[in-house]
């Protein structure tokens, strides 16, 4: 009977522990955090007339995004939805629209040498801007939106050293008036038009946000403040967050979309399912075979892309030895040191097949850095031809035979390699792509296998190939042979990209491809010579460089990879883009009946 | 038996420090680092990135960043601001005081981001368990009083089926079939939800809730059910085979009486033990259920914490299990012990 008595026990604390349980699981979430007073804000309707993943409602909206953004802007976490959230509820002073047209925001106009609001003095080159902010634009607590906040932005920005082209720039930035901010450059800075615009740049409100937080800590990264077509109503981290209708957003009108609700769905499969079942609106970067079938008639949904590329797969050669970081004397890599490799390399990937068997024809073949606008036609650069012939021939003529039979050429006569050294390599993609990346990382490998260039196939963690050098970074170290990945540049103007990747100096960490000598200091002067206004000497200047670059190969363009995305049949207005975020114009957007 | 719970738990303090340093250790140790994610771009300079290590202390060696983690940093001085001058005295307060750090993804605390998604996992994970173990005792008592009947190889066949189906594989099924295939014949949109809590905007109901939880529990139910079952079959038929059983019956017991009271208590000792092996489960959660439901539990955040290399997030989380699984490994060996009068640990 004792033992009875214990079960019974046991019966109750189970029975507890259910009832604990679900009492928890059930409880309704928490308010949402606590927003400042607001004068005008949104209507009740709107919250009444929410959305459920069964129901949507007409005016309310749902975006997929696999992973919970960390804060609302960009520079702190690299979820990539960061600049998504930001721009429903901040402003920037401009933006650039999906054709790549710098428009203003809380300018009143993009100032340029015609309208005056750009003077660069011919001597000394220093130049300044001057932006007239508009003055009917208030955040949602009824403040009104002033240089006082871009300044603050500004400020906080550098007080965070955080690396812009404007940050180098940069002599001062100072308000004239609550309207007027006067920006002074040291030499005229190529990306001016956005120095407090584009996807990464959201001004924040300057009364609200804590200046001693800094700007990666500030709350206000979490619970911003609304100037822009949106107000936070909720987030709930890792299930949704949930935009509601500014009442206060100066253009009249706007937005037309009541509720945005951005729901984070890691699982690829799910979303498709979700847009499928009409639950969703927006599935945000849909892999290759969902968005083919975003692509069919008839299934209530459709296909976004951006009239532009952005995000080019490339692979990375070492052109040093492994391990050997810039800095240090350099050895040459035995194999890819010699530039007839890198181009034997590019011979014998076949981009058309990758593109159409691999990614289902969601790619572009690109073969420069300036595959798209403002530049034409690669600056005239053609396109280099799949020749596994030619390809084997420069490989011979590079001093690399199989002469034992093996499949795996040896050098014979190689310039950096010791004689009868075997043609092996690494070559590393990063998991986080994945398996279209895999399977082109297989076709590549089984190509330069005919090549007799035998290469070790890995992939890695992002975390890991990306890391810095003491947490066992691979890139940074110069641990590598070949990588391959994909990037690109938002904005219009590529100088910081160029910065970025090919601008040689000694200790340059950036510059991945361990690229020196003669031809990476030439780049390197010419892309110093991209610092002017004269906008037909720049174009010049980069197709020089796109020469230099198509000869020496530091890096290898193969196809881009699309900015792409599934939509409802019934969204409206919905245009992505290369130069900035999908967002960039939400308030925008419109729901079909 | 009180003796014995105060000794448990006071070894118990010494195995979690040890866990503690092996965990921090393995943490961070591996390959990767939180600031990876800035590598690719100069817009974190090579300066602001030492700078940040700096402020998260990550410059310092290993032992001093586990005494931090462990102790704080209020009671010495640190350099607040990564300009590598030591200006004034840290705020941590260390694992042992409460203070499980910030996340390094959003500079947010770790402690209560751990308590918003507990509840959300123990909620998930919990009910779970339970509707296991409903389903698991009485089927593992069928097949072992009805062994090698029509009943028997059925599920014995379901149970291998359900043990080798892969989870992820389960759970895309269920939502195809439930989700995407079937309808409600009254609204005409899906049967059920294919992910989420509840539905986002609409009011509380219970219905909603139990909708959401139909798929994912049903996803965790079938291995565990058949993992479980077949393991009381095993026990069941170990005890009816007993003399005592014999005996029972030899009494004239009735059979029910003979398989209730007498046999099933005794085979369900075994299970008690395994499903609190089972228990840290329930709060650590299970990361594929909650990635294919989206379901904003512990699973996702250990998996969030460790790609992108947030060791304070995955400390929390690790040490938050290994807790749970010292204690429900406590927890089982006082319920066996209550159990089972056989057992003594005095």
């Amino acid at each position: 009977m004792a033992q009875l008595g214990r079960y019974r026990l046991l019966t109750v604390l189970i029975t507890i522990f259910i009832v604990t349980a679900f009492v928890v699981g059930c409880a309704p979430q928490e308010a949402p955090p606590e927003q400042p007073d607001v004068e005008d804000t949104t209507t009740d309707d709107t919250t009444d007339d929410t959305t459920t993943d069964d129901t949507v409602a007409k005016t309310s909206i749902i975006i997929l995004i696999p992973d919970n953004p960390a804060e609302f802007h960009g520079y702190g976490a690299g979820t990539g939805f960061e600049e998504a959230i930001s721009e429903m509820v901040m402003l920037s002073v401009s933006e650039i629209d999906d054709l790549g047209n710098y428009f203003p925001e809380l300018a009143t106009e993009i100032p340029t040498v015609e309208n005056g609001g750009v003077v660069m003095d011919e001597e000394t080159w220093e130049t300044v801007v001057t932006w007239h902010l508009r003055e009917d634009v208030y955040w949602e607590d009824g403040e009104q939106v002033t240089a006082d906040d871009v300044i603050f932005t500004w400020d906080a920005f550098l007080a965070a050293e955080i690396w812009s082209s404007a940050t180098d720039a940069t002599e001062y930035v100072k308000k004239i008036d609550d309207f007027t901010i006067e920006v002074k450059y040291y030499y005229p800075n190529p990306e001016y038009a956005i120095h407090f615009g584009g996807e990464d740049f959201p001004i924040f409100a300057e009364h609200f946000c804590d200046a001693d937080q800094g700007y990666y800590e500030w709350d206000c990264n979490r619970q911003p403040l609304s100037d822009g077509p949106y107000i936070l109503q909720e987030w709930v981290a890792d299930d949704h967050l949930t935009f509601v209708r500014n009442e206060n957003y100066y253009e009249e009108g706007k937005p037309y979309i009541d509720e945005v609700i951005f729901r984070i769905v890691p699982q690829e499969s799910v979303k498709r399912a979700m847009m499928d079942e009409g639950d969703a609106d927006v599935h945000y970067w849909p892999a290759e075979n969902n968005a083919l079938s975003y692509m069919e008639e008839g299934n209530g949904t459709k296909f976004a892309i951006s009239p532009t590329e952005r995000w080019v797969m490339k692979i990375f050669p070492n052109l040093k030895a492994r391990g050997d970081t810039p800095g240090e004397e350099t050895i040459p890599h035995p194999i890819l040191a010699d530039k007839r490799v890198r181009k034997a390399l590019r011979m014998a990937i076949d981009v058309d097949t990758i593109i159409n068997d691999i990614f289902l024809g969601f790619g572009e073949p690109v073969w420069s850095e300036f595959f798209r606008p403002p530049f034409e036609d690669s600056c005239g650069i053609p396109r280099p031809a799949f020749d596994m012939e030619a390809a084997k021939a420069l490989i011979k003529e590079a001093g690399w035979e199989d002469t034992d039979g093996d499949g795996v050429n040896e050098c014979h006569g190689c310039l950096y390699a010791e004689e009868g050294d075997l043609m092996t390599m690494e070559f590393m993609i990063y998991a986080e792509y994945g398996e279209t990346l895999e399977f082109a990382h297989q076709f590549i490998a089984e190509a330069w296998a005919a090549l007799g260039i035998e290469t070790k196939l890995s992939i890695v963690e992002g975390a890991v190939l990306w890391a810095q050098v003491e947490d066992g970074g691979i890139e940074l170290a110069g641990n590598f042979d070949i990588n391959m990945w994909d990037n690109g540049y938002g904005g219009v103007d590529p100088t910081s990209y160029l910065w970025d990747y090919y601008y040689y100096a000694s200790d340059s960490e950036w510059n991945l491809a361990n690229w020196t000598g003669e031809e990476a200091e030439t780049v390197a002067a010419l892309v110093d010579e991209l610092y002017s206004t004269d906008e037909e000497y720049r174009m010049e200047v980069f197709c020089d460089i796109a020469w230099i670059l198509e000869e020496e190969l530091p890096a290898i363009e193969l196809f881009s990879t699309l900015e792409m995305f599934g939509l409802s049949d019934r969204m409206q207005g919905v245009k992505p883009t290369a130069f900035d975020i999908l967002t960039w114009n939400v308030a925008d957007w419109t729901v079909s009946e | 038996m009180g003796q014995y719970i105060v000794r448990r738990l006071l070894q118990a303090i010494p195995m979690l420090l040890l866990v503690s340093i092996l965990l921090f250790a393995l943490v961070n140790v591996a390959p990767g680092g939180p600031l990876s994610q800035f590598s690719r771009s100069r817009r974190m300079t090579a300066e602001r990135a030492e700078s940040l290590k700096r402020q998260f202390g990550l410059d310092k060696p290993l032992t001093v960043q586990y005494i931090v983690w462990l102790a704080g940093n209020d009671w010495m001085a640190i350099d607040t601001d990564g300009n590598g001058i030591t200006d004034s005295y840290g705020t941590r307060k260390g694992v042992l005081r409460g203070d499980f750090g910030f996340s390094y993804q959003n500079r947010e605390p770790v402690l209560p981001q751990i308590m918003d998604r507990l509840p959300n996992t123990v909620y998930l994970m919990g009910l779970t368990l339970i509707v296991v173990a409903i389903i698991a005792i009485p089927i593992g008592i069928i097949s072992a009083v009805k062994q090698y009947s029509a009943f028997d190889i059925t599920v014995t066949t379901l149970s291998f089926m359900g043990q080798a189906i892969p989870e992820f594989w389960l759970g895309l099924i269920l939502i195809l079939i439930f989700y995407v295939g079937l309808d409600n014949p009254v609204t005409g949109k899906s049967l059920l939800p294919g992910g989420g809590m509840y539905t986002i905007g609409a009011e509380f109901s219970l219905i909603d809730r139990i909708r959401h939880l139909i798929l994912p529990v049903s996803m965790g139910v079938v291995g565990w059910v058949a993992w479980w079952s077949r393991f009381l079959r095993s026990s069941m038929l170990e005890v009816i085979n007993q003399d005592y059983i014999r005996t029972a019956r030899a009494k004239g017991q009735n059979e029910r009486k003979v398989l209730y009271r007498h046999a099933l208590k005794n085979a369900l000792i075994p299970l008690v033990t395994m499903i609190m092996i089972d228990f840290p489960y329930v709060f650590t959660g299970a990361i594929v259920v909650e990635q294919l439901f989206s379901w904003p539990g512990m699973g996702r955040m250990y998996y969030d914490a460790a790609t992108s290399r947030d060791y304070p997030m995955l400390m929390g989380v690790l040490i938050l299990g290994s807790m749970v699984i010292i204690l429900s490994n406590l927890m089982a060996d006082i319920i066996y012990a209550y159990l089972d009068p056989r057992v003594r640990y005095d």
